[in-house]
């Protein structure tokens, strides 16, 4: 119950500022498509580089969608607003409201994405995006929710999300699978980066696209314990934490 | 009936709250009253589970109230200092949000929004958005926002502040409805005259202690009934008087500037809270 309570808050915001939200879901990744796929045209493993592209792009918006929904709201909410208050006065299981949010962000994180496959779509790539492609873009936006509602929990000012963003956010968009594979990063780094979560979603939506899924299973797995291991903190946070 | 036992709030090494003891009787008016930074709002937020104590705990008929205990917070309402409630909603959104949090059906959401907004006269508003509101307004709507749920026991943390004098007593007959249904109210105020006529009882906290809980009558009657203020130069010095002649034999004798009136309970709190002020 509590969940479809938040879910509604978030599709209230999403109705209102819907023109918003497209546009900035959508700016930035045009951009990247028009100069690295179409301005700046080369190969990646003897494919068009838009075909390694548009899948990387899709598990970043996914990230970028989500992780901004939850953690701008958020932090706006607690620090600015006050508005978490009447959540914590409030019947509503507060566990609820942790996975509405989750679950919310991580469906603004797939509309995200869906805009990307949407420009996409009068390119001939011959890319394939079925279910699973979905389930792991949703997989992805829940971990990056997640981050950002304990990220939100921390911050000590509002103006902090956009911190984050600059801090986590930009530098996971181009080095985590995106723009390029993570075996081209030297040794020692390039493990470290291949365990984040957006390097994980990049790949096996790529790998499903390309019409040679691998590395399904121990992905998805990843992302699951990222997503046990953040909602944990999430909820020992508005459980434990003295002063919110 | 709500205890506060031993309730401590700590933020570092500062002591807000400091090992409070105080019991809300059912159906009770208590006022807690205390110069800025006495601990009145903290006391509310670990009440609203917002904060939670350092020490001490809150029971409410003999249960704990935690941020776990849904059933209990279900019978609180709160109306924070500050305008706690999302600015990019509308009014009608808002109470709708509020009325989901608390699990009332679309219906009764619908009703009580009718019925809430025609009471404080903000139906004509209902599609303007929170952060267009003015200040007054804001304050109208989480009185709505707070009595949509029915709840059993109010939190007011400084309901009237910043409200004009007609506002300020529309929300006193209204809270004195309330407390004729026999809610059990806890207001903090800076306004003296506004607990004096409202509270049943109140609580004095000075620097995150309880200094004594009493009616305002009593506490009135321990200084003297009446008092006798004498202006000095740069300075108003009253005298008490338990007896009226007392006080009238000492006015003859104070100077023809020198004012004999009934004592309030402002007098209680400058004399117990603010000795020692200039």
């Amino acid at each position: 119950m509590g969940i479809i309570t938040v879910l509604w808050e978030k599709w209230t915001e999403f109705k209102r500022d819907f023109y918003k939200i497209t546009m900035a879901a959508m700016v930035s990744p045009l951009m990247y498509l028009v100069i690295f796929g179409l301005g700046i045209q080369t190969t990646s493993h003897g494919e068009p580089y838009l075909n390694f592209l548009i899948p990387g792009l899709v598990a970043m918006s996914t990230m970028t969608g989500s992780f901004s929904a939850v953690a701008q709201n958020m932090s706006v909410q607690r620090l600015y607003e006050k508005a978490l208050d009447q959540i914590m006065v409030s019947p509503t299981p507060l566990w609820q409201f942790i996975l509405g949010q989750i679950i919310g962000g991580s469906l603004r994180g797939m509309y995200a994405g869906g805009i990307i496959l949407l420009l996409t779509m009068p390119i001939r790539t011959g890319l394939v995006f079925n279910g699973l492609s979905f389930f792991i873009m949703f997989l992805n936006g829940t971990v990056f929710s997640t981050i950002a509602l304990v990220l939100s929990f921390l911050a000590k000012s509002y103006t902090d999300a956009p911190r984050y963003t600059s801090y986590i956010i930009m530098p996971m968009s181009f080095l985590c699978n995106t723009f390029f594979s993570t075996d081209q990063i030297p040794g020692g780094f390039r493990q470290a980066v291949a365990l984040l979560p957006l390097s994980q979603a990049s790949g096996m939506i790529r790998s499903i696209a390309m019409g040679v899924p691998e590395g399904i299973l121990p992905g998805c797995m990843l992302l699951l314990a990222y997503l046990l291991v953040f909602s944990l903190i999430a909820v020992g946070f508005i459980y434990r934490k003295k002063t919110l | 009936m709500i205890e506060l036992k031993d309730l401590t709030k700590r933020f570092g090494d500062f002591t807000a709250v400091d090992h409070l003891n105080l019991t809300i009787r059912t159906g009770e008016f208590l006022g807690l009253l205390g110069q800025n930074g006495a601990g009145k709002t903290t006391t509310i937020s670990m009440m609203s589970t917002v904060l939670l104590p350092s020490e001490g705990r809150i029971l409410m008929d003999g249960v704990p109230l935690t941020r776990k205990a849904s059933r209990e917070k279900r019978r609180l309402s709160v109306i924070t200092q500050e305008y706690s409630m999302r600015q990019d909603m509308t009014m009608s959104e808002a109470m709708e949000y509020q009325g989901r949090l608390y699990y009332l059906s679309r219906k009764e959401i619908r009703q009580k929004t009718q019925e809430l907004f025609a009471f404080t006269g903000l139906t004509d508003f209902k599609h303007r958005t929170v952060r267009h509101l003015s200040g007054g307004m804001k304050r109208k709507l989480m009185i709505c926002r707070a009595l949509m749920t029915e709840p059993e026991i109010l939190l007011l943390d400084e309901p009237t502040a910043g409200m004009d004098a007609i506002s300020r007593r529309q929300m006193w007959n209204l809270l004195r409805r309330l407390h004729s249904q026999k809610l059990t109210i806890l207001l903090t105020t800076h306004y003296m005259e506004e607990a004096q006529y409202l509270c049943d009882r109140v609580a004095l906290m000075e620097k995150g202690k309880l200094d004594i809980v009493d009616t305002p009558g009593h506490l009135i009657e321990e200084l003297g009934s009446f008092a006798v203020d004498i202006p000095a130069e740069d300075t108003l010095q009253s005298r008490y008087f338990a007896d009226r002649d007392a006080a009238i034999a000492f006015l003859s004798q104070a100077g023809k500037e020198a004012v004999l009136r009934n004592t309030n309970l402002e007098d209680v709190f400058v004399e117990r809270i603010g000795r020692g002020i200039g």
